[in-house]
């Protein structure tokens, strides 16, 4: 009596065991699937694991939807060596890369991409390392904005001190108080290729924040009076943070573009058109303003995508 | 590996993270102990006072250190001081819960015999039931010592400083030498707490005790 009451007791716990690992074996595994509604030869696009690159990725998919083709979306794979792999053993066709990123660490590029001195050549020479190896890529045209560090002024310090670019800053650093982090205070294209490049670089504190959303509201709340982050971060949408030009150049440009595999480009070379139209629509107050609506309305990706690429009549 | 994690060690800022990291730890139990314990010898013959210890005290524990974290900006913003607050908060809850018991659980026979011995509440207290207690006491003193080293690592966050700036440093660069230096430091000094505190736990247990749990009554 007592093992049959073990038995039944035991059928439904295994039960809800397996109908659980059945649910988690289904479940995704290492990134976000989903097919477009499109008809027409499938193309696959990848996209890194950041915001900006989710709307980069969806806005890719819902284009070549509209436009003949099935999109697949395999976004979030991870940093830009996981994608590049994904792209070079044929897991995913394309995806959003920057010219920088390309240069710096994904093509063999010999010398310092900081030195390369406008976006153009930068692209031009990203393209070249694609396009030379094996398998080739082609980075198609890059959409019109440079996502790279930026240092930015709570906009009262701006004004009072009269800054407008680093080396303005720079004099007036003693005085101010620099809010950063651990990974951009100790890589050497970060804090010390400012000091390098900006010697009058003088902070009169450096508090160092592990946490991007705290930094800002460190900014708002007046604890900080100077900011590092991204130039495309949405939360620069803020009239009260002046961002400071950098007349030296002292980082790589990273404009997006779709690297694509170049042999999926020559079958399918209507592609470049359709995510040229894409790039062409952004800029960077528009880029910054989508990644505001996914990181501070908490908007979905998608949507967001998808809301721009109507705006702009690249889909109904 | 190994010789790059000491390189880590060598760096120039690695000093100020490890006394940061100390002094947070060091500071936070310090102040817990200087709440818990009054609080737990308040309430120590009162059963109500020692539910309401004991509930808070465990909801205490449940708590995410994070969560902790992020409710003490608003006041304090980031900085030494949120972390401090925060991980005070977080090392409460062992001390209280293990002195309020520990006082709670001496025998009551022992109490009525001193009490016929004509010994007044006070000198019950510090002649009796402290000793007793004592190494109960201790233990939520070593736990809640070892609990806040770890979390201490959360400070980075919040801009407290401490090792865990470099755990997050090596993580965002890739470094698993940074990070591992950092995950090192963090669970060396847990150890040295560890037994430390053992050590002091032991100091203070009362010769009888002492024999008594040797000869395992």
């Amino acid at each position: 009596m007592k093992n049959r009451t073990k038995l039944i007791r035991a059928v439904p716990a295994l039960l809800t065991v397996l109908s659980l690992l059945f649910v988690v074996a289904c479940g995704n595994v290492g990134g976000t699937d989903s097919s477009g509604g499109g008809g027409g030869p499938t193309i696959t696009v990848g996209s890194k694991n950041f915001t900006e690159q989710y709307i980069l990725g969806n806005m890719y998919v819902q284009a070549l939807d509209a436009n003949g083709f099935n999109g697949v979306a395999k976004l979030d794979l991870g940093s830009e060596q996981i994608a590049d792999k994904a792209l070079q053993n044929g897991q995913i066709d394309l995806y959003p890369e920057y010219t920088g990123t390309a240069l710096v660490a994904i093509v063999p590029y010999k010398g310092n991409p900081a030195d390369l001195n406008s976006p153009k050549a930068t692209y031009e020479a990203a393209k070249k390392g694609y396009a030379e190896r094996s398998p080739a890529d082609t980075m198609l045209e890059p959409a019109p904005f440079n996502n790279t560090y930026g240092i930015f002024v709570r906009k009262s310090v701006a004004e009072k001190n009269g800054l407008t670019n680093m080396d303005e800053l720079a004099q007036a650093s003693k005085n101010l108080t620099f809010i950063s982090y651990s990974e951009f205070q100790n890589r050497s294209d970060g804090y010390p290729n400012m000091q390098k490049n900006y010697p009058a670089l003088d902070f009169k504190e450096i508090k160092i924040v592990n946490e991007l959303g705290l930094r800002y509201s460190g900014l708002e709340s007046g604890e900080g009076d100077v900011g590092v982050g991204f130039t495309t971060d949405g939360q620069l949408t803020s009239d009260q943070l002046v961002v400071m030009k950098d007349p030296k150049s002292i980082w790589p440009f990273y404009y997006p573009a779709p690297v694509v595999r170049s042999d999926v480009l020559k079958k399918h070379p209507k592609i470049e058109k359709v995510l040229n139209e894409v790039s062409a629509s952004l800029d960077v107050a528009t880029m910054r303003e989508l990644n505001g609506q996914v990181d501070l309305d908490q908007e979905d990706p998608e949507d967001v995508a998808r809301e721009h690429l109507e705006e702009e009549g690249i889909v109904e | 590996m190994l010789l790059e994690i000491l390189e880590v060690y060598a760096r120039p800022d690695f000093p100020e993270k490890l006394w940061q990291h100390v002094l947070l730890s060091l500071a936070a139990l310090l102040v817990a102990i200087a709440i818990a314990l009054p609080v737990a010898l308040l309430i120590r013959n009162t059963r109500l006072g020692a539910a309401i210890a004991i509930n808070i005290g465990n909801i205490g524990r449940a708590v995410p250190s994070l969560a902790i974290l992020a409710l003490a900006l608003p006041l304090l913003g980031i900085g030494f001081a949120s972390a401090l607050v925060a991980l005070t908060a977080l090392a409460i809850p062992p001390i209280l819960i293990n002195a309020s018991t520990g006082l709670r659980e001496v025998s009551k026979d022992v109490i009525d015999a001193a009490r016929g011995m004509g010994l007044s509440g006070g000198q019950i207290l510090s002649r009796i039931q402290l000793p007793i207690a004592a190494p109960v006491i201790f233990a939520g003193i070593r736990t809640s010592a070892v609990q806040t080293v770890a979390s201490a690592t959360l400070a980075t966050f919040i801009g407290g400083g401490g090792l865990g700036d470099l755990i997050v440093e090596g993580y965002s660069r890739r470094g698993p030498e940074i990070l591992l230096a950092g995950a090192l430091a963090v669970a060396i000094l847990a150890i040295i707490t560890e037994v430390g505190f053992g050590a002091l736990e032991r100091a203070f247990t009362p010769k009888g005790l002492k024999i008594a749990q040797k000869r395992g009554r």
